[in-house]
């Protein structure tokens, strides 16, 4: 196969187009140029499901990658190299990411064509749609931390757009500056470690990094008394963190919900949230060597369950996605750090396509009856049948119901957890992983089935607002989306087998296509990696036998002591207990809102409730107590020593010394240049000229003396 | 004994005033009797040294060419004077200092 | 002895004549002690042993040179001027006076002193070579060296003269009257 640029690039450049169109004529465009965007993202669609193609059906083994570099910054002087590459990676992982957020991105932004329609900030939402799109693809197709970070920064800037992008509304701006900031937190962090490894390798290229890590470059040195593994590995997951809305930097996640829905569905739900998970995933082996998985563990399952717990009082129904989504990173986190390598990416690429779905369903319920909060729904199965089938199979999947494709994702990361935390023979506290894991999959399900109950079940409970909700009728941008989406949701086209290892191989083990193609990387197979790099710009045939992945009883799970048969057992055990917990938790929602048989638990603990209300006050904390009496004193310290200090000497002192400069340099001009210069000339021309006329006087005589003279001098000084 | 240092300062004395006369007298034909004595004083010191230096008649040769030649340029500058004085209408040295018209 | 006398009185002749010559205002007077110093000159020539040079001085220079002077000022008004006033910014001093002369002493005097530096050696080394104490009439030996030796020099003499005739003769030619 030939991979020449012209066959990657449209992939990330052809939204990028769409973004610069949009962003200067979009106006002059028929309906604002939405359909540009739609058209950009459907051609690296196009281009995503040819890569895809190529590396899926080709089944490439899990060592194989295209990779392409430049030297984009050179600054390398006498024997110190200061290089930057930049590049294209692409493998398995990278290609089913790439079909995965181009798909989903083409049907969101068919999706918001319909739902944006008479929007005031139509024009804008299609400028920044697309730009974010291509810094995701981008940042999946790079092959370096720095440009990673270069797209990390672009989508980040495009959230806050995005979410800011009703500015007339106060609690908009301040919410997209809050989740501008609290990413910032992170990103430091990150920065902070990708210029750590720079320092260390010399390269932030992933292949080196992992060959460095092999090599053994990363051990034996310490950065403030840590080791430079776990120092680096820590910042990356700081940054990880701040992107993927962990506890505790996920604060701006449930405030981002002020954006239009499509745009919470692509960034907070589907795309930009995952990238933390894919920075984690591509630097596992660095957490690896720094030992910090169980750190990530713990993270994760806080963050699951926490977020569960807030989920159950919500009362709006994006709130309640999003802290679904919150919740469902943290089980990623969960995977990863459990060593669970290949569940976690899948469960990354399901609950994309679920997550959008719910969040695109959510937005048509919305703009039907134009309110958001559940209290006043009821019963709108009649008004928006195809909304509510594409919500109810998407709730299934994220409860972690079989033959769903969330039950696959979650369950094998439940059943490797279970493995990690009571038989791989660690720390027995580390147990309260699975734990929270498998009491956040309950509470997963009793509360997105409270939500469907709410909204699409019972009676009304607000008449007016039913009778004015819009009946769904089946269309191209508002209805075939959600279906396309909900038909992803199904199990089988992940897994044949339900669960790992081929427990119940419904269609054959040839079918477990995505635990083949996906592996934790090896450091050990990147060592000479160098060798591997194809240049950029010349197209590169690559002719080796390509080697072909075959099931051989992969675990998929890539942590400490993996026993073959204990992760079996283990697996068999996660997966029965997350049906029971699955099914019981929807029936516990089936008895409290449809049948009403169970009272309502709130408001016999109301301090709890309050508490979850308040989001476990982690908002009033940050902001009261971290920013108010912390941050804020040492903000009026700087603003001071900027603004009188700086501004007064620096900027007004420089402005006075210009001053006087310019008066030196008047009166150089005018004295010097002018009059000595200028003038001077003609002064000495006349002086000169005097000269000559004496000599020159035509007289006879002084000629004569002239001659005497003149001879006179050079017999002296001849002889003298 | 009369030594040749002696002819030579008469001779020096007679170039000097020639020289003098030359410069300073603002009548064209005063300036050619300058010219004369300064010829004198050369062709005097051609025969003082012929006679203390040389064993023969060299320098009479000379003086005696010098005052053939004195006498023809005398006699040309003077006609120029003349004539200038028919253009001019002077000989004062100070109207002599153009070279056309 | 008589040598002596002789030249004592010829350079008391030329010198005073000579500072005659400069200094007097008046053309004619000039003149005259021009003739005054070349007899003197010849004079000089005479206790040099040049007898045929002190004639043909006395000849053609006396006898010849001054008169057609004379008559050259005769014809030309004979006045002598004073130097219009030429002061050019006060640098230059101007022609006829004081300082005038002054600066041709200086320069006279500077002239002196490199000959002498230069021939210092040769004047003090120097003694008569030729006859001793006699001088034998050069007459014969001017004679012969004349068509000898210094043959071109004579014909080229007698052409310059022929060419100083016709060309003085026609230079002075009097103006046609319209």
């Amino acid at each position: 196969m030939e991979y020449s640029v012209g066959s990657i690039a449209p992939i990330f450049l052809a939204p990028v187009l769409a973004f610069v169109i949009n962003a200067f004529f979009g106006r002059r465009l028929p309906r604002n140029g939405d359909w540009v965007a739609v058209l950009g993202v459907f051609i690296s669609f196009i281009f995503s499901a040819r890569i895809f193609g190529d590396f899926v059906f080709g089944k490439f083994a899990t060592d194989y990658y295209i990779h392409k570099t430049f030297t984009w910054l050179d600054l390398s002087y006498m024997d110190q190299v200061w290089k930057f590459d930049l590049g294209i990676y692409i493998d398995n992982m990278a290609a089913i990411m790439l079909l995965m957020v181009s798909g989903v991105a083409t049907l969101i932004h068919l999706f918001s064509t319909w739902y944006m329609d008479h929007d005031p900030r139509h024009g804008r939402f299609f400028t920044f749609l697309p730009l974010f799109t291509s810094a995701m693809l981008g940042l999946v197709l790079s092959d370096n931390l720095l440009a990673l970070f270069m797209f990390w920064e672009v989508m980040g800037f495009c959230s806050y757009s995005l979410i800011g992008i009703y500015y007339e509304k106060e609690e908009a701006g301040d919410a997209s500056i809050k989740a501008f900031m609290t990413t910032r937190v992170g990103d430091v962090f990150l920065l902070l470690g990708i210029v750590a490894i720079y320092m260390v390798i010399g390269s932030v290229t992933y292949t080196d990094i992992y060959a460095a890590i092999a090599e053994g470059k990363f051990a034996g040195q310490s950065v403030l008394g840590i080791g430079l593994a776990t120092f680096t590995g820590f910042c990356l997951f700081l940054g990880a963190m701040g992107k993927s809305a962990q506890f505790p930097l996920h604060v701006w996640l449930p405030d981002a919900m002020m954006g239009p829905t499509p745009g919470s569905a692509l960034i907070h739900a589907a795309t930009m949230v995952a990238a933390g998970v894919y920075l984690s995933l591509r630097m596992y082996p660095l957490m690896v060597a720094g030992d910090l998985t169980a750190f990530i563990a713990i993270i994760g399952a806080i963050t699951a369950f926490g977020a569960a717990t807030i989920a159950l009082v919500q009362t709006d129904i994006k709130a309640v996605l999003a802290f679904s989504t919150i919740s469902q990173l943290g089980y990623m986190m969960i995977g990863v750090g459990v060593g669970s390598y290949n569940a976690a990416f899948m469960h990354l690429i399901t609950h994309a396509v679920f997550k959008a779905c719910l969040f695109l369903s959510a937005g048509s319920v919305i703009h039907s009856i134009h309110e958001q909060q559940m209290p006043k729904m009821g019963g709108l199965r009649k008004k928006l049948p195809y909304t509510f089938i594409a919500m109810f199979c998407c709730s299934l999947a994220i409860a972690g119901v079989p033959f769903f494709s969330g039950f696959v994702s979650k369950d094998r990361i439940l059943g490797d957890a279970l493995y990690w935390g009571f038989m791989a023979g660690q720390n027995p506290m580390l147990a309260i992983v699975p734990i929270l894991g498998f009491a956040g999959a309950f509470l997963t399900a009793f509360y997105m089935f409270r939500m469907i109950f709410l909204t699409f079940f019972g009676t009304p409970r607000d008449q007016h607002i039913y009778d004015h909700a819009h009946q769904e009728h089946l269309s191209f941008t508002s209805n075939v989306p959600l279906l396309i989406l909900t038909v992803f949701t199904l199990g089988f086209w992940y897994a044949g087998s339900l669960t790992g290892q081929g427990i119940v191989n419904v269609m054959g083990a040839k079918t477990e296509w995505f635990k083949i193609l996906v592996e934790a990387p090896q450091v050990e197979k990147f060592v000479g990696s160098e060798a591997k790099k194809t240049p950029f710009i010349e197209p590169t045939t690559y002719t080796e036998t390509l080697p072909v992945a075959v099931l051989d009883g992969q675990t998929g799970y890539a942590g400490p002591n993996p026993d073959e048969h204990k992760i079996h057992s283990a697996h068999v055990i996660g997966a029965v207990a997350s049906i029971i917990i699955a099914l019981t938790g929807i029936f516990l929602a089936f008895l409290m809102y449809v049948k009403g048989a169970i009272k309502p638990l709130a408001p016999k603990f109301p301090g709890y409730v309050r508490t979850l209300q308040n989001r476990y006050y982690f908002d009033k904390v940050y902001q009261d107590i971290v920013i108010k009496k912390g941050l804020l004193g040492l903000n009026r310290l700087l603003a001071w020593f900027d603004m009188g200090i700086y501004d007064r000497f620096a900027v007004d002192g420089w402005a006075k010394v210009n001053r006087v400069l310019f008066r030196i340099a008047k009166w150089f001009d005018n004295v010097v240049i002018d009059a000595v210069g200028v003038d001077g000339a003609g002064v000495a021309v006349n002086l000169f000229n005097l000269v000559l006329r004496i000599v020159q006087s035509g007289k006879i005589q002084f000629y004569f003396i002239m001659l005497i003279v003149v001879l006179c001098s050079y017999i002296w000084t001849l002889n003298f | 004994m009369i030594s040749l240092a002696s002819y030579l300062v008469i001779s020096l004395i007679l170039f000097v005033a020639g020289i003098t006369v030359m410069v300073a007298r603002k009548n064209l034909v005063a300036i050619l009797l300058g010219v004369e004595l300064v010829l004198n004083a050369a062709a005097l010191n051609f025969v003082a040294y012929s006679r203390y230096l040389a064993n023969n008649l060299d320098g009479h040769i000379f003086s005696l060419f010098i005052i053939v030649i004195a006498a023809s340029e005398a006699a040309v500058g003077l006609a120029i004077v003349i004539r200038f004085f028919q253009i001019k209408d002077t000989i004062h040295v100070d109207e002599a200092t153009q070279l056309r018209n | 002895m008589f040598v002596q006398i002789l030249f004592g009185l010829s350079a008391l002749l030329t010198i005073s004549c000579v500072i005659g010559v400069v200094a007097t205002r008046n053309i004619m007077h000039s003149c005259v002690f021009l003739l005054g110093t070349l007899l003197g000159v010849a004079g000089l020539y005479a206790t040099l042993g040049a007898d045929f040079v002190a004639v043909t001085q006395i000849m053609v220079y006396v006898g010849g040179v001054v008169i057609l002077m004379l008559f050259a000022v005769m014809l030309t008004g004979g006045k002598d001027f004073v130097s219009k006033a030429q002061n050019l910014l006060g640098l230059a001093p101007t022609m006829g006076n004081k300082w005038t002369y002054s600066l041709a002493g200086l320069v006279a005097l500077v002239f002196v002193l490199t000959n002498v530096k230069l021939l210092s050696n040769i004047i003090t080394d120097a003694g008569p070579k030729t006859f001793g104490n006699e001088m034998p009439s050069t007459v014969s030996q001017l004679g012969h060296l004349l068509v000898k030796d210094h043959v071109l020099a004579f014909e080229l003499s007698s052409v310059l003269l022929l060419g100083a005739l016709v060309g003085a003769a026609i230079i002075a030619r009097p103006k046609k009257k319209q």
